[in-house]
Protein backbone atom coordinates (compact mmCIF):
# COMPACT_ATOMS: atom_id res chain seq x y z
CA UNK A 1 0.00 0.00 0.00
CA UNK A 2 1.05 3.55 -0.75
CA UNK A 3 0.52 6.05 1.86
CA UNK A 4 0.82 9.72 2.28
CA UNK A 5 1.18 11.08 5.85
CA UNK A 6 1.14 15.32 6.42
CA UNK A 7 2.82 15.87 9.20
CA UNK A 8 5.30 14.52 10.68
CA UNK A 9 5.83 15.12 14.90
CA UNK A 10 5.14 12.78 17.75
CA UNK A 11 2.02 10.71 16.09
CA UNK A 12 3.00 10.62 12.44
CA UNK A 13 6.68 9.82 13.09
CA UNK A 14 6.13 6.57 15.13
CA UNK A 15 3.00 6.01 12.50
CA UNK A 16 5.34 6.11 9.62
CA UNK A 17 8.25 4.05 10.79
CA UNK A 18 5.76 1.38 12.03
CA UNK A 19 4.01 1.51 8.30
CA UNK A 20 7.78 1.61 6.35
CA UNK A 21 8.55 -1.57 8.77
CA UNK A 22 5.84 -3.70 7.35
CA UNK A 23 6.36 -3.16 4.18
CA UNK A 24 4.47 -0.37 3.20
CA UNK A 25 5.27 2.40 0.68
CA UNK A 26 5.18 5.98 2.71
CA UNK A 27 5.28 9.13 2.00
CA UNK A 28 5.76 11.76 3.82
CA UNK A 29 4.93 15.88 4.08
CA UNK A 30 6.37 18.21 6.92
CA UNK A 31 6.65 21.77 6.75
CA UNK A 32 8.76 22.33 9.53
CA UNK A 33 12.75 22.54 7.78
CA UNK A 34 14.65 21.21 10.92
CA UNK A 35 12.22 18.30 11.58
CA UNK A 36 12.19 17.43 7.65
CA UNK A 37 16.06 17.31 7.33
CA UNK A 38 16.33 14.92 10.34
CA UNK A 39 13.47 12.58 8.50
CA UNK A 40 15.62 12.44 5.63
CA UNK A 41 19.03 12.88 6.44
CA UNK A 42 19.11 10.87 10.41
CA UNK A 43 15.53 8.51 9.47
CA UNK A 44 16.05 8.15 5.72
CA UNK A 45 12.71 8.73 5.00
CA UNK A 46 11.00 9.74 1.49
CA UNK A 47 9.43 13.22 2.94
CA UNK A 48 8.80 16.54 0.67
CA UNK A 49 9.32 19.80 2.73
CA UNK A 50 6.09 22.14 2.32
CA UNK A 51 2.62 22.59 3.53
CA UNK A 52 0.15 20.26 3.34
CA UNK A 53 -2.67 22.80 3.16
CA UNK A 54 -1.46 23.40 -0.08
CA UNK A 55 -2.96 21.51 -3.21
CA UNK A 56 0.11 21.32 -5.46
CA UNK A 57 2.32 20.06 -2.61
CA UNK A 58 0.11 17.29 -1.94
CA UNK A 59 -0.08 16.45 -5.57
CA UNK A 60 3.61 16.36 -5.67
CA UNK A 61 3.63 14.04 -3.06
CA UNK A 62 1.53 11.41 -4.93
CA UNK A 63 -1.90 11.70 -3.41
CA UNK A 64 -3.73 10.72 -6.03
CA UNK A 65 -2.17 7.45 -6.44
CA UNK A 66 -2.32 6.86 -2.81
CA UNK A 67 -4.47 4.21 -1.07
CA UNK A 68 -4.18 6.24 2.23
CA UNK A 69 -3.88 9.44 3.38
CA UNK A 70 -2.82 10.31 7.18
CA UNK A 71 -3.25 13.80 8.39
CA UNK A 72 -1.96 14.30 11.57
CA UNK A 73 -1.23 18.51 11.74
CA UNK A 74 -2.43 18.40 15.13
CA UNK A 75 -4.49 21.11 14.44
CA UNK A 76 -8.70 19.83 13.82
CA UNK A 77 -9.25 22.89 11.49
CA UNK A 78 -5.87 22.45 9.25
CA UNK A 79 -6.38 18.44 9.07
CA UNK A 80 -10.09 19.24 7.87
CA UNK A 81 -9.13 21.38 4.93
CA UNK A 82 -6.02 18.95 4.23
CA UNK A 83 -8.35 15.81 4.00
CA UNK A 84 -11.38 17.86 1.77
CA UNK A 85 -8.27 18.68 -0.12
CA UNK A 86 -7.07 15.46 -1.07
CA UNK A 87 -10.74 14.33 -1.68
CA UNK A 88 -10.74 17.12 -4.32
CA UNK A 89 -7.70 15.94 -6.10
CA UNK A 90 -8.74 12.12 -5.76
CA UNK A 91 -11.37 10.19 -4.66
CA UNK A 92 -8.98 6.93 -4.58
CA UNK A 93 -7.34 7.34 -1.19
CA UNK A 94 -9.13 6.97 2.13
CA UNK A 95 -8.78 9.54 4.33
CA UNK A 96 -7.91 9.10 8.12
CA UNK A 97 -7.15 11.68 10.51
CA UNK A 98 -7.44 12.74 14.14
CA UNK A 99 -10.03 15.34 16.07
CA UNK A 100 -8.93 17.18 19.46
CA UNK A 101 -12.29 18.51 19.98
CA UNK A 102 -14.81 15.40 20.44
CA UNK A 103 -17.43 17.56 18.70
CA UNK A 104 -15.70 17.62 15.55
CA UNK A 105 -16.06 14.13 14.80
CA UNK A 106 -20.15 14.45 13.33
CA UNK A 107 -18.84 17.43 11.36
CA UNK A 108 -15.78 15.42 10.03
CA UNK A 109 -18.02 12.30 9.33
CA UNK A 110 -20.61 14.71 7.38
CA UNK A 111 -17.94 15.75 4.96
CA UNK A 112 -17.16 12.62 3.83
CA UNK A 113 -13.51 11.82 5.97
CA UNK A 114 -13.23 8.39 5.91
CA UNK A 115 -11.81 7.38 8.67
CA UNK A 116 -11.88 10.26 12.30
CA UNK A 117 -9.97 9.38 15.39
CA UNK A 118 -11.01 11.01 18.36
CA UNK A 119 -7.80 11.52 20.22
CA UNK A 120 -9.40 12.52 23.56
CA UNK A 121 -11.58 9.55 23.91
CA UNK A 122 -8.89 7.35 23.22
CA UNK A 123 -7.15 9.07 26.00
CA UNK A 124 -10.09 9.60 28.47
CA UNK A 125 -10.76 5.84 27.87
CA UNK A 126 -7.30 4.64 28.77
CA UNK A 127 -6.88 7.16 31.31
CA UNK A 128 -9.91 6.34 33.21
CA UNK A 129 -9.25 2.79 33.26
CA UNK A 130 -6.18 3.68 34.97
CA UNK A 131 -7.47 5.53 37.82
CA UNK A 132 -8.77 2.57 40.65
CA UNK A 133 -12.29 2.81 41.61
CA UNK A 134 -13.41 4.39 38.72
CA UNK A 135 -17.30 3.31 38.02
CA UNK A 136 -17.89 4.58 35.48
CA UNK A 137 -15.97 3.96 31.20
CA UNK A 138 -16.82 5.46 28.17
CA UNK A 139 -16.44 2.64 26.08
CA UNK A 140 -17.52 3.62 22.41
CA UNK A 141 -19.60 6.92 21.29
CA UNK A 142 -21.94 6.93 18.45
CA UNK A 143 -21.26 10.67 18.03
CA UNK A 144 -23.73 10.78 15.25
CA UNK A 145 -26.36 10.13 17.01
CA UNK A 146 -25.43 11.26 19.91
CA UNK A 147 -24.96 7.95 21.85
CA UNK A 148 -22.95 6.44 24.04
CA UNK A 149 -21.54 2.39 25.11
CA UNK A 150 -20.51 3.25 28.85
CA UNK A 151 -19.68 0.15 31.61
CA UNK A 152 -20.32 0.92 34.87
CA UNK A 153 -19.82 -1.43 38.03
CA UNK A 154 -22.45 -1.67 40.51
CA UNK A 155 -20.62 -0.99 44.20
CA UNK A 156 -21.62 -3.08 47.13
CA UNK A 157 -24.88 -1.25 48.99
CA UNK A 158 -25.94 0.33 46.04
CA UNK A 159 -30.04 0.67 45.95
CA UNK A 160 -30.35 -1.82 43.38
CA UNK A 161 -28.51 -4.43 44.25
CA UNK A 162 -30.86 -7.55 44.98
CA UNK A 163 -32.89 -6.36 42.10
CA UNK A 164 -34.54 -8.29 39.22
CA UNK A 165 -33.35 -6.10 36.05
CA UNK A 166 -36.76 -5.27 34.82
CA UNK A 167 -37.30 -3.86 37.74
CA UNK A 168 -34.43 -1.25 37.28
CA UNK A 169 -35.48 -0.53 33.50
CA UNK A 170 -38.04 1.40 34.17
CA UNK A 171 -35.81 3.55 36.50
CA UNK A 172 -33.50 4.29 33.96
CA UNK A 173 -33.44 7.03 31.45
CA UNK A 174 -36.03 7.29 28.47
CA UNK A 175 -32.93 6.80 26.17
CA UNK A 176 -30.37 3.65 28.32
CA UNK A 177 -30.85 0.17 28.30
CA UNK A 178 -28.80 -2.38 29.69
CA UNK A 179 -27.13 -4.55 26.77
CA UNK A 180 -24.96 -6.79 28.75
CA UNK A 181 -24.19 -7.75 32.21
CA UNK A 182 -20.42 -9.35 33.30
CA UNK A 183 -20.76 -11.41 36.21
CA UNK A 184 -17.31 -12.58 38.05
CA UNK A 185 -15.83 -12.31 34.82
CA UNK A 186 -18.43 -13.98 32.64
CA UNK A 187 -20.87 -12.14 30.49
CA UNK A 188 -24.43 -12.79 30.19
CA UNK A 189 -27.40 -11.49 27.93
CA UNK A 190 -29.46 -9.24 30.27
CA UNK A 191 -32.82 -10.74 30.98
CA UNK A 192 -35.73 -9.85 32.93
CA UNK A 193 -35.39 -11.74 35.75
CA UNK A 194 -31.35 -11.10 35.70
CA UNK A 195 -30.54 -10.65 39.79
CA UNK A 196 -28.16 -7.69 40.13
CA UNK A 197 -25.47 -8.18 42.51
CA UNK A 198 -22.67 -6.16 44.05
CA UNK A 199 -19.68 -5.71 41.58
CA UNK A 200 -21.36 -6.78 38.24
CA UNK A 201 -20.47 -4.83 35.43
CA UNK A 202 -23.39 -3.53 33.93
CA UNK A 203 -22.44 -2.38 29.67
CA UNK A 204 -25.77 0.30 28.61
CA UNK A 205 -26.15 2.04 25.90
CA UNK A 206 -27.13 5.95 26.48
CA UNK A 207 -27.38 9.23 25.37
CA UNK A 208 -25.03 11.55 26.25
CA UNK A 209 -27.32 13.98 28.14
CA UNK A 210 -28.11 10.99 30.45
CA UNK A 211 -24.74 9.78 31.37
CA UNK A 212 -24.87 11.35 34.73
CA UNK A 213 -28.55 9.81 35.46
CA UNK A 214 -27.63 6.54 34.70
CA UNK A 215 -24.84 6.51 36.60
CA UNK A 216 -26.62 7.73 39.60
CA UNK A 217 -29.50 5.07 39.94
CA UNK A 218 -26.90 2.18 38.76
CA UNK A 219 -24.46 3.31 41.82
CA UNK A 220 -26.90 5.32 44.05
CA UNK A 221 -26.97 3.99 47.39
CA UNK B 1 -32.13 39.95 11.39
CA UNK B 2 -29.60 37.76 13.96
CA UNK B 3 -25.99 37.80 12.74
CA UNK B 4 -23.31 35.53 14.03
CA UNK B 5 -19.67 36.97 12.88
CA UNK B 6 -16.62 34.80 13.98
CA UNK B 7 -13.53 36.51 14.27
CA UNK B 8 -12.67 40.36 15.05
CA UNK B 9 -10.08 41.33 13.83
CA UNK B 10 -9.08 44.18 10.62
CA UNK B 11 -11.85 42.30 8.49
CA UNK B 12 -14.21 41.49 10.52
CA UNK B 13 -14.16 44.90 12.28
CA UNK B 14 -14.50 46.49 9.51
CA UNK B 15 -17.79 44.10 8.73
CA UNK B 16 -19.58 44.45 11.78
CA UNK B 17 -19.24 48.18 11.57
CA UNK B 18 -20.76 48.71 8.56
CA UNK B 19 -23.35 45.82 9.43
CA UNK B 20 -24.65 48.26 13.06
CA UNK B 21 -26.54 49.98 9.80
CA UNK B 22 -28.91 47.25 9.12
CA UNK B 23 -28.74 44.24 11.42
CA UNK B 24 -30.70 44.00 14.15
CA UNK B 25 -28.55 41.95 16.29
CA UNK B 26 -25.10 41.08 15.61
CA UNK B 27 -22.81 38.32 18.16
CA UNK B 28 -19.03 38.93 17.55
CA UNK B 29 -16.66 35.46 18.46
CA UNK B 30 -13.21 35.72 19.05
CA UNK B 31 -9.87 35.42 20.24
CA UNK B 32 -9.22 39.00 21.60
CA UNK B 33 -10.64 40.33 24.38
CA UNK B 34 -10.08 43.99 23.37
CA UNK B 35 -11.11 44.05 20.00
CA UNK B 36 -14.67 42.40 21.31
CA UNK B 37 -14.89 45.06 24.05
CA UNK B 38 -14.41 47.67 21.33
CA UNK B 39 -16.99 46.17 19.05
CA UNK B 40 -19.77 45.15 22.16
CA UNK B 41 -19.41 48.88 22.68
CA UNK B 42 -21.92 49.60 19.04
CA UNK B 43 -25.32 48.90 19.75
CA UNK B 44 -26.90 45.97 18.85
CA UNK B 45 -23.60 44.47 18.91
CA UNK B 46 -22.17 42.24 22.00
CA UNK B 47 -19.51 39.83 21.73
CA UNK B 48 -18.63 35.97 22.94
CA UNK B 49 -15.11 35.54 24.03
CA UNK B 50 -13.41 32.13 22.84
CA UNK B 51 -11.09 31.09 25.25
CA UNK B 52 -11.38 27.29 25.60
CA UNK B 53 -11.05 24.92 22.83
CA UNK B 54 -14.56 23.88 22.38
CA UNK B 55 -16.29 25.67 19.04
CA UNK B 56 -19.63 24.57 19.28
CA UNK B 57 -20.44 24.80 22.66
CA UNK B 58 -19.56 28.81 21.93
CA UNK B 59 -21.61 28.53 19.07
CA UNK B 60 -24.78 27.25 20.87
CA UNK B 61 -23.82 29.74 23.92
CA UNK B 62 -24.18 33.01 20.50
CA UNK B 63 -27.30 31.09 19.69
CA UNK B 64 -26.24 29.94 16.37
CA UNK B 65 -29.64 27.94 16.11
CA UNK B 66 -31.55 30.69 15.49
CA UNK B 67 -29.46 32.66 13.57
CA UNK B 68 -30.07 34.06 10.05
CA UNK B 69 -26.14 34.30 8.77
CA UNK B 70 -23.03 33.21 9.60
CA UNK B 71 -20.32 34.97 8.53
CA UNK B 72 -16.74 33.16 8.80
CA UNK B 73 -13.87 36.42 9.12
CA UNK B 74 -11.16 35.44 11.19
CA UNK B 75 -7.72 35.89 10.44
CA UNK B 76 -7.16 31.89 9.71
CA UNK B 77 -8.75 30.38 6.53
CA UNK B 78 -8.53 26.87 8.16
CA UNK B 79 -11.04 28.06 11.36
CA UNK B 80 -13.14 29.99 9.10
CA UNK B 81 -13.96 26.77 6.74
CA UNK B 82 -13.84 24.65 10.06
CA UNK B 83 -16.34 27.00 11.67
CA UNK B 84 -18.68 27.61 8.43
CA UNK B 85 -18.70 23.92 7.61
CA UNK B 86 -19.83 23.36 11.27
CA UNK B 87 -22.45 26.05 11.06
CA UNK B 88 -23.56 25.32 7.72
CA UNK B 89 -23.57 21.34 7.90
CA UNK B 90 -24.62 20.78 11.74
CA UNK B 91 -26.75 23.88 13.08
CA UNK B 92 -28.33 24.31 9.10
CA UNK B 93 -27.62 28.37 8.93
CA UNK B 94 -29.18 29.63 6.17
CA UNK B 95 -26.87 31.78 4.99
CA UNK B 96 -22.96 31.10 5.47
CA UNK B 97 -20.54 33.00 4.58
CA UNK B 98 -16.67 32.18 5.02
CA UNK B 99 -13.84 34.11 3.74
CA UNK B 100 -10.43 32.87 2.72
CA UNK B 101 -6.86 34.70 2.10
CA UNK B 102 -5.61 31.63 -0.09
CA UNK B 103 -7.30 32.12 -3.17
CA UNK B 104 -6.90 28.44 -3.98
CA UNK B 105 -8.96 27.53 -1.58
CA UNK B 106 -11.06 29.51 -2.91
CA UNK B 107 -11.54 28.23 -6.17
CA UNK B 108 -11.49 24.58 -4.46
CA UNK B 109 -14.33 25.15 -1.84
CA UNK B 110 -16.46 26.76 -4.79
CA UNK B 111 -15.92 23.52 -6.60
CA UNK B 112 -16.63 20.95 -3.49
CA UNK B 113 -19.69 22.93 -2.42
CA UNK B 114 -21.77 22.05 -6.14
CA UNK B 115 -25.30 23.59 -4.16
CA UNK B 116 -23.08 26.81 -3.20
CA UNK B 117 -24.96 26.97 0.11
CA UNK B 118 -21.88 28.34 1.47
CA UNK B 119 -20.29 31.10 -0.28
CA UNK B 120 -16.61 31.09 -0.06
CA UNK B 121 -15.13 34.44 -1.20
CA UNK B 122 -11.65 35.74 -1.22
CA UNK B 123 -10.40 39.27 -1.66
CA UNK B 124 -7.13 37.83 -2.99
CA UNK B 125 -9.17 36.95 -5.92
CA UNK B 126 -10.01 40.58 -6.18
CA UNK B 127 -6.56 41.64 -6.14
CA UNK B 128 -4.80 39.57 -8.51
CA UNK B 129 -7.41 40.74 -11.09
CA UNK B 130 -6.49 44.29 -9.82
CA UNK B 131 -2.68 43.63 -10.19
CA UNK B 132 -3.17 42.07 -13.42
CA UNK B 133 -5.33 45.01 -14.30
CA UNK B 134 -2.93 47.47 -13.33
CA UNK B 135 0.12 45.78 -15.34
CA UNK B 136 -1.72 45.77 -18.18
CA UNK B 137 -2.68 49.63 -17.54
CA UNK B 138 1.50 49.82 -17.25
CA UNK B 139 2.27 48.91 -20.54
CA UNK B 140 -0.07 50.88 -22.31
Amino acid sequence: MFVVIVGCSEVGFFLSRALAATGHEVAVIEREPHRYQILTENMGMVALLGDGADADVLRRAGVERADAVVVLTGVDSTNLVVCQLVKFLSQRPRTVTMVKDPKNEPVFERMGIDVVVNLIHLALVALEAGVPGQPLRHLMPFPEQGMELVSVSVPAGADIVGKRLDEVQPQLPPNSFVSLIVKRGHASMPAGQTIVEADDEVVAVTSIGEEQLLYDILTGV
Amino acid sequence: MRVLVYGCGQLASGVVRELTNDATEIIVLGHELSALERLSSYENVSGVFLDEPVMHDYLIEAGIANADAFLALSTSDHDNLLAAQIAHQMFGVRSVVCHVENPQLQVIYATLDESQDMNVISYSVGILQDIRYAMNEGQG
